[in-house]
């Protein structure tokens, strides 16, 4: 899907020069986009993996149960408390933690390997290209949110056991994109030129077809990842992520959900947080995707 | 496309008696054909997903006290102790019959089971699509009216909320302020359509707005997209613009319909994705469809069921698939003459 961009209005509907001094304009708001939505989630990385070490937050389990159900702006509890004593804003950063690890791992996994499988399948066509995708295909017929549930059951929750289960849904997407995007390179001059002029098919795949596609690819993984952390989410909201007590966003979540019309902060904040994550990512694609699509 | 027609018409002259059969019921037939291999390679990565992970039935519903000759004897009894192909092999001729087997956790009819729970599901998932496509298209049609203007710049806002936010998130905000602060929409519970009408759209309302939401979203960026394309790329918009048609009517009569097939495909594809939606989503509001019982068969084991569950979505995956291709060439004179043709 590769959305037409809005600058592309009919030519001629108005006077080059102010055609120009917009696109200018709009350079600029795409630039404030791209700062703003990586600056928000660098400062969030670095307030989860970075402020408990530097800082002293409470434990985030363990907590004292005569300091459960404190409200928002407590004294040393800023977000408050949950009905077990535990200091919600320090679940909020290890649950982050959580998050960014999911969310990068089962990316990264879609990336290497369904990379790999779309490239493979894009460049050598034929037999390779059908047994690949037949199997993507399969992989993506399939309800993959009950793949995911029913692995992430079977193993056990565990963090790394979720990473596994998700990457179901993202190798078989990053090999579509992977496999799309080097069919379209097949056809290009320079791709002929390169195997006319010699060029070693390893060579050919690493520095032609990889760097081509690279952007692509890279776009879709911000787009991944907060795709892999609402899911991470889902499967902790059932209660087959991250085992409890350990935090995780989604967990919070369900928990929360018995109490919302007493204490609805406890969903809200999570909720927040995990919202204001993603948006941050989509945004960010989005803002690359279409600075890389001219 | 057209040579390989001619060589087969060569090699099997009796190819010919199927040519008077009319276009559309070949392209379903040959649809329905494809569609097989990838029903059962769903249905059986399932059985082998569910049989391949730690745990079994018998352990699952007896609890962890039992002795193992307790668990033993269970097996027996659901046939859980014989080969893996066995049990494939019979569940698979049971579903040729039309037979989806029995629950191995309260010993039903799936058949039963699906008949009294899908009914709910369905009415949801209609609800939520209905809702999103009418909303979706309207939005889209607002939007590539005039691109960066007012309305595109607030469809540009709602979609990305609604593609960032997690179906779980987004009901347990909508319950929070439709069902507790204002009280306007029950927050749990089902009332059947019999009962009440109206109440029974009330208590579908929010669960379907918390599937629908996140899916008008996306289908209203794809559309705006493709409509905005059509309107700057296509020699027939300059020509009814030429010829004086208003705008609107340009818009709606003559770039809208070009405009679909992206939105056809993408809502022929999710419907098979919206499994995951439905198992989130309704035991949320407490809605008694396959939602909440797809969960507990996972954990249960219960591979009937959960395959009963599967089937009955690729089935649909693929009728939809189906009516999205005869879609297109009802919105496309080409396609069905050039089917006609061939």
């Amino acid at each position: 899907m590769s959305a037409p961009l809005p600058e592309l209005l009919a030519p001629g509907t108005e006077p080059a020069v102010a055609r120009a001094s917009r696109a200018r304009g709009r350079g600029r708001a795409r630039n404030l986009r791209v700062w703003l939505s990586a600056g928000f989630l660098i400062v969030l990385v670095c307030a989860c993996f970075l402020w408990p070490l530097v800082y002293p937050v409470p434990k985030p389990t363990g907590g004292s149960i005569l300091e459960s159900g404190l409200p928002p702006l407590s004294p040393g509890h800023i977000f408050g408390t949950d009905p077990v004593g535990n200091d919600v804003f320090s679940r909020i950063l290890y649950g982050g933690r959580v998050s960014f690890e999911v969310g990068v791992s089962v990316t990264a996994i879609g990336l290497v390997i369904g990379g790999v499988l779309g490239t493979a399948a894009g460049y050598w066509g034929g037999a390779v290209d059908t047994v690949i995708m037949r199997v993507l295909d399969v992989l993506i017929a399939f309800p993959a949110l009950v793949l995911a549930l029913a692995i992430a059951e079977g193993l056990g929750p565990s963090e790394m056991h979720v990473i596994w289960a998700l990457s179901f849904f993202s190798i078989p997407a990053f090999g579509r994109i992977a496999r799309s995007a080097t069919l379209a390179l097949r056809g290009q001059t320079f791709m002929l030129a390169a195997r006319l002029s010699g060029t070693s098919r390893r060579r050919i795949i690493l520095r032609h077809v990889v760097p081509n596609i690279m952007p692509q690819l890279l776009t879709f993984s911000l787009l991944g990842i907060g795709v892999a952390i609402i899911l991470e989410g889902a499967l902790s909201f059932l209660g087959l992520g991250i085992p409890l007590p350990e935090p995780s966003w989604g967990s919070m979540i369900a928990q929360g959900q018995g109490t919302l019309s007493a204490s609805p902060e406890l969903v809200l904040i999570p909720s927040a947080f995990l919202f204001v994550t993603v948006v941050a990512l989509n945004v960010l694609g989005d803002a690359l995707r279409e600075r890389w699509a001219r | 496309m057209a040579i390989a027609e001619e060589v087969r018409e060569q090699a099997e002259p009796g190819a010919a008696r199927t040519r008077r059969i009319r276009p559309s019921a070949r392209l379903t037939g040959r649809r329905l054909l494809a569609a097989i291999p990838v029903l059962w390679g769903v249905t059986f990565l399932t059985y082998v997903v569910m049989n391949l992970l730690p745990g079994d039935a018998a352990q699952e519903l007896l609890g962890a006290n039992a002795t193992p000759a307790q668990v033993h004897q269970l097996e027996i009894q659901l046939h859980l102790n014989e080969p893996f192909w066995v049990r494939y092999g019979g569940w698979l001729g049971g579903l040729l019959h039309g037979d989806l087997g029995t629950s191995l956790a309260s010993r039903e009819n799936v058949t039963t089971i699906l008949g009294q729970r899908m009914p709910v599901t369905a009415e949801l998932l209609l609800y939520a699509f209905a809702g999103s496509i009418v909303f979706a298209v309207g939005l889209a049609v607002l939007a590539a009216r005039k691109p960066n203007g007012v309305a595109d710049r607030i469809s540009m806002v709602v979609s990305m909320t609604g593609l960032s936010i997690a179906p779980y998130v987004l009901a347990l905000v909508l319950i929070y302020i439709f069902a507790v602060k204002l009280q306007v929409f029950p927050a749990i519970g089902y009332t059947p359509l019999t009962a009440s009408p109206g109440a029974n759209i009330r208590s579908l309302t929010l669960p379907a707005i918390a599937i629908g939401f996140p899916l008008f979203s996306v289908y209203t960026r794809l559309l705006r997209a493709d409509i905005v394309e059509q309107m700057q790329r296509e020699d027939y918009i300059v020509t009814a613009r030429a010829k004086g048609v208003s705008p609107w009517r340009v818009l709606i009569r003559h770039a809208l319909p070009n405009s679909l097939f992206g939105l056809i495909t993408l809502v022929a594809l999710n419907l098979g994705t919206l499994v995951g939606a439905v198992a989130i989503i309704e035991p949320i509001f407490s809605l008694p469809g396959v939602g909440a019982i797809l969960i507990q068969s996972i954990t249960d084991h219960d591979v009937p069921v959960v395959e009963g569950i599967v089937v009955v979505f690729a089935v649909v995956v693929v009728l939809a698939g189906l009516l999205a291709d005869l879609l297109y060439a009802v919105l496309d004179p080409r396609i069905r003459y050039e089917r006609a043709a061939s």
